[in-house]
């Protein structure tokens, strides 16, 4: 994984990106939340900020085995591409 | 193979140069997989390995095995940048780390296996004033629990490490460092193959290309794990499995505070000596590079956490340029040195960065991970701790903090005291 994919700058070096954290599962509570994590080989959802660009907060979906990612766009929805 | 494994000696050795063929046996392995133990162990890493050893000779388990799904070695363990130290602020983690340090100062005796510990000093390279003042309160933490280190000023890290050059114009001067002198090096693969040979040779079955894939339960007990081999009946079962501690938590249905992700190391083509000690060097823009020589000459240098969940092993080379920018700031003469490998391992990161050793979900089963990038340091002691608690239900004073229970208590052990992130924000 070299690139992410901005929904507004289109494909961008890595670096341009900050990895925030994982998001949980829907539905947990509060201490699940912040501290729990369920493992998955096959998908992490997180949020980044593309802190060296539009500076937007992303929601990603990537395969943390391949470094794949499946998905990219603005938390929230919304986004030009 | 055949025969006993022979206790190693100058005296031995020599005998062994003389006689020819015969002396030599593989180290470990050579038995088959039973189908009932008192104690298996999963993962044939360091801290597998130790907790097998001890369990064997401390605790007199009989039937110990190390089930290992590749290599005695494959994972962690043999995948550092083979640093020691016990510097660390908490007094829950530096007393650990210092009965680890302690450890592997007699290691190579207690296994009969030259693990070339090298005590040439981990100096932490102060930039800022503020650096400093850090360094004096974890300083003053460590000393005042009798561990070993020292706060330099300039003069004395010219003396300490003139080929630094501290006083070299940079970017960002240094203005003075911690040392601590004990802390150093040890040669990674052979703490592997020690502790494999000489669990082996307490009758611990060492087990590779074996994969534990289940936890086979009855009435809230495990009675044994499922493996590509076939069903194993077990009385007790360590997951020592750091980098996929997170898979096992998958697998039991069993939620952990751990996150995994990579961390990167890369090593140089080997070069006349250049430096004797371990740097560590914190630059601002988040950067960091540690560093030392081996002693076939490569430079062994690491830097921060890759910093997103992953299994890929692969390294981004955004880090791997930042660590090398780190060290040509240092050594500016080293600039047209290659680099010669560069690898990543995957590191179970807890939410407060601090290791766990507990039982996991059942009375009988036990976990020995989260070591997030400082495993290697810990496995004596780790091993030692884990064999304790396994064998006798109790946890040893020196592992009580690190229950699984203190994220839902609020007792962190947050050393870097960035709150409950896996990776610096």
């Amino acid at each position: 994984m070299t690139r992410l994919v901005c929904p507004f700058c289109g494909p961008r070096h890595l670096r341009e990106f900050e990895f925030h954290k994982t998001l949980p599962a829907p539905g947990a509570g509060e201490f699940a939340s912040v501290y729990e994590r369920v493992d998955s080989l096959e998908l992490s959802v997180e949020h980044w900020q593309h802190v060296g660009g539009c500076r937007g907060w992303l929601l990603v979906r990537r395969n943390p085995s391949t470094g794949a990612v499946l998905d990219c766009r603005l938390v929230g929805g919304g986004g030009a591409a | 193979m055949s025969g006993p494994q022979p206790r190693y000696s100058a005296w031995s050795l020599l005998r062994a140069r003389l006689s020819g063929d015969g002396y030599w046996r593989p180290l470990w392995g050579g038995r088959p997989l039973r189908d009932a133990y008192d104690v298996v162990v999963v993962g044939a890493g360091g801290h597998g390995l130790a907790t097998a050893f001890h369990l064997a000779r401390d605790h007199g388990v009989a039937r110990v095995a190390v089930l290992e799904k590749r290599l005695v070695g494959y994972g962690n363990v043999g995948r550092n940048t083979t640093i020691v130290r016990s510097n660390y602020l908490l007094p829950e983690n530096h007393y650990f780390y210092e009965d680890s340090l302690r450890r592997w100062e007699t290691l190579s005796r207690d296994l009969n296996y030259n693990v070339m510990y090298s005590p040439r000093g981990v100096v932490d390279l102060a930039l800022s004033d503020d650096d400093l003042s850090g360094m004096a309160r974890r300083g003053n933490a460590m000393r005042l629990a009798g561990i070993d280190c020292e706060l330099l000023d300039l003069a004395a890290l010219e003396r300490f490490c003139p080929e630094l050059e501290p006083r070299r114009t940079r970017r960002f001067p240094i203005v003075g460092a911690l040392v601590q002198r004990r802390g150093g090096t040890v040669r990674h693969d052979a703490v592997a193959w020690g502790y494999a040979r000489a669990a082996s040779a307490l009758g611990v079955d060492i087990i590779e290309d074996c994969e534990v894939t289940g936890l086979r339960t009855a009435g809230g007990v495990a009675t044994g794990v499922e493996t590509t081999r076939g069903y194993v009946r077990a009385e007790r079962v360590v997951f020592a499995t750091a980098g996929h501690t997170g898979m096992v938590g998958t697998m039991l249905g069993i939620p952990l505070p751990i996150e995994t992700h990579l961390l990167q190391a890369m090593v140089s083509e080997p070069i006349k000596p250049l430096l004797h000690t371990v740097l560590v060097y914190v630059f601002p823009g988040h950067g960091e590079t540690y560093i030392c020589q081996s002693d076939r000459g490569g430079l062994v240098m690491g830097g921060h956490l890759d910093g997103f969940p992953s299994y890929t092993r692969e390294g981004r080379w955004d880090r791997l340029e930042e660590v090398v920018e780190g060290a040509i700031e240092l050594f500016p003469q080293i600039g047209g040195v290659r680099i010669l490998r560069q690898w990543a391992g995957t590191n179970d990161m807890t939410m407060d960065g601090s290791p766990i050793i507990d039982r996991l979900g059942y009375d009988n089963v036990f976990v020995n991970a989260g070591w997030c990038y400082g495993g290697f340091k810990a496995i004596p002691a780790s091993g030692a701790a884990c064999a304790a608690l396994v064998a006798t239900g109790t946890a040893p004073d020196l592992i009580r903090a690190f229950r699984l229970s203190r994220f839902a208590s609020g007792h962190l052990l947050d050393e870097r005291g960035g709150g409950p992130f896996p990776v610096r924000l």
